[in-house]
């Protein structure tokens, strides 16, 4: 008799894997086969996966249809399977297996706008909190300011793509009535997604993109300043910040 | 116990809003767990706001009761995060399993009903209890296949774990009627071995029927009304247990709240009329 843990391990292989052909050493028949048993709880686990990442990536869903779909949601389960009780984490990989799956193809796109989802979702159940308040700032003095580290709010998300990923996003919302044909080279992209209180996409500055991204890196001030300037020596520091504290991105200031 | 004799309803994410406006006459309702881990986003806030004016039960599906991997402890202490937030009327979960080796199936899977799933389920429900500090309800489950290990009857089984791990049971009287139904048991024998006490909450929800190699199985989808025969053996699951509070599932293809609503009116009803010859 098999032990409990080599049934599970049997279990999940049939499902998974569709090796059923042990099936009937430990499934009873009793009047329909072993297989078309374990294939009752199989169509679940498709129709369960399939079901979440619909809800999860429903732009995706509408550029490549629904057969389509249903194909790249049975690939994506076969490699990245679910590692957790909460089926809303599965979609965390969605993105890097559309990127190998479509890679050197012209759907490459469709890995940046499953990331543009995937960051809308982490926004939307991520904790809320209060956006800066400028006068924080004012209460600091000046030779302080090249150690300070700021923090992004909670539910906030920095996405960069080399495409037009918001436009696309935008003409692919269900209420859009377009017809419009996105033109896949008027990108690149430096996008904020933030929930306060509802979901908000925008376009933003690139510096102020890179500077966002220091800071959620946990940079100080200096430091992010530094990688900054690298890329752009017109960067003017005192307007990207007063940007981003108008976006009301900040979310907390911490000396040293 | 104050939901004694009252029905609820399933809560899902759809509905929130009308709840929180029209605030329905409805005795209770009950959130699946997993649905509100996430720290933060505007279904945990409306969650929190019904609360407000409601009992809420935590039905669990995803904490894999049944699974041989180590107790999932993140997983655990979202829920206990939850049930501290919340402060539930009961927490549930199910007879089932749905994790090995750290892959999850997401789904609520059939245990043998051995000696061996015995002493295991025993010791994972005891974990759960002592991490919440409290009484956990375990449900059976619907299912679409037996093992050829020795099996005792699924009464049997979840009378032996509730005895010897002092849970409490969620009897899901429609899932009672989908296994007699697949697998051949009088329903009725279930009820009858599940001891008196030992439930605090029944479910009830809609199956499906289809045919798979030429026969007939009833599939378990929460998606439709509660079949007659269903309100038939629940009729007599409140003879046999008293008004336990009773909640109305609906979780795919969810219709308005109205509709639901009157699900519930339909149990509480029943409860009301054993309520009347209890009293």
């Amino acid at each position: 008799m098999l032990s409990l843990r080599e049934l599970q391990r049997h279990f999940a292989a049939g499902l998974l894997e569709t090796t059923d052909e042990l099936a009937t050493e430990w499934i009873r028949a009793d009047g329909i086969s072993p297989s078309a048993r374990l294939a009752i709880y199989r169509n679940n686990l498709h129709a369960g996966f399939l079901k979440t990442l619909t809800l999860e990536f429903p732009v995706i869903r509408r550029l490549v249809g629904e057969d389509y779909f249903r194909q790249l949601s049975l690939a994506f389960l076969a490699r990245h399977p679910s590692r957790s009780g909460d089926l809303h984490h599965v979609g965390a990989p969605f993105s890097d297996f559309l990127s190998e799956q479509f890679t050197a193809t012209e759907f490459l796109y469709l890995a940046d706008v499953a990331r543009l989802e995937w960051a809308c979702q982490e926004c939307l159940v991520a904790e809320s909190s209060e956006p800066l308040d400028p006068q924080t700032l004012r209460r600091i003095p000046a030779d302080a300011y090249g150690e300070l580290r700021f923090t992004l709010r909670r539910a906030s998300r920095l996405v960069h793509s080399s495409f037009p990923v918001m436009r696309i996003w935008e003409v692919n919302q269900p209420d859009a009535v377009t017809d419009e044909i996105v033109d896949l080279r008027s990108g690149p992209d430096h996008l904020l997604v933030m929930r306060s209180p509802s979901l908000e996409l925008r376009r933003i500055q690139v510096g102020d993109f890179h500077l966002l991204t220091k800071f959620a890196e946990g940079k100080t001030l200096d430091s992010a300043i530094e990688a900054v300037l690298a890329a752009d020596s017109q960067f003017d520091l005192g307007a990207a910040l007063r940007r981003c504290i108008g976006l009301g991105v900040l979310a907390q200031v911490t000396p040293k | 116990m104050h939901l004694q004799g009252k029905s609820g309803i399933g809560l899902r994410a759809q509905h929130h809003a009308e709840i929180i406006a029209r605030l329905p006459p409805v005795g209770w309702f009950e959130a699946h767990s997993e649905n509100y881990f996430a720290n933060g986003g505007i279904h945990r806030e409306q969650l929190l706001r019904i609360r407000q004016h409601y009992e809420i039960s935590l039905h669990g599906v995803g904490l894999s009761l049944g699974s041989t991997d180590p107790m999932n402890r993140d997983h655990l202490r979202a829920l206990s995060r939850l049930v501290e937030a919340v402060e539930p009327v009961f927490v549930s979960e199910h007879l089932s399993w749905g994790s090995v080796g750290g892959t999850y199936l997401n789904d609520l899977l059939p245990l043998p009903y051995t000696d061996e799933a015995l002493r295991h389920l025993v010791a994972r429900v005891c974990q759960v209890q002592d991490a919440l500090g409290r009484e956990i309800l375990i449900e059976n489950i619907s299912s679409y296949l037996r093992y050829r290990c020795h099996e005792v009857p699924e009464w049997e089984f979840l009378s032996a774990l509730a005895h010897e791990s002092g849970c409490a049971l969620l009897l899901d009287v429609n899932n009672v009627y989908v296994n007699a139904m697949n697998h051949g048991f009088d329903p009725y024998s279930f009820l009858q071995g599940v001891p008196r006490r030992a439930v605090r909450e029944i479910h009830l929800a809609g199956h499906t029927v289809t045919h798979v190699d030429g026969r007939e199985v009833r599939i378990d989808t929460h998606g439709t009304h509660v079949a007659d025969e269903v309100w038939r053996l629940y009729s007599a699951a409140l003879h046999r247990f008293g008004p336990i509070p009773t909640l109305i599932e609906w979780d795919t293809d969810i219709p308005d709240l109205n509709v639901l609503e009157a699900e519930a009116t339909r149990a509480a009803c029943m409860l009301e009329a054993v309520h009347a010859v209890a009293a």
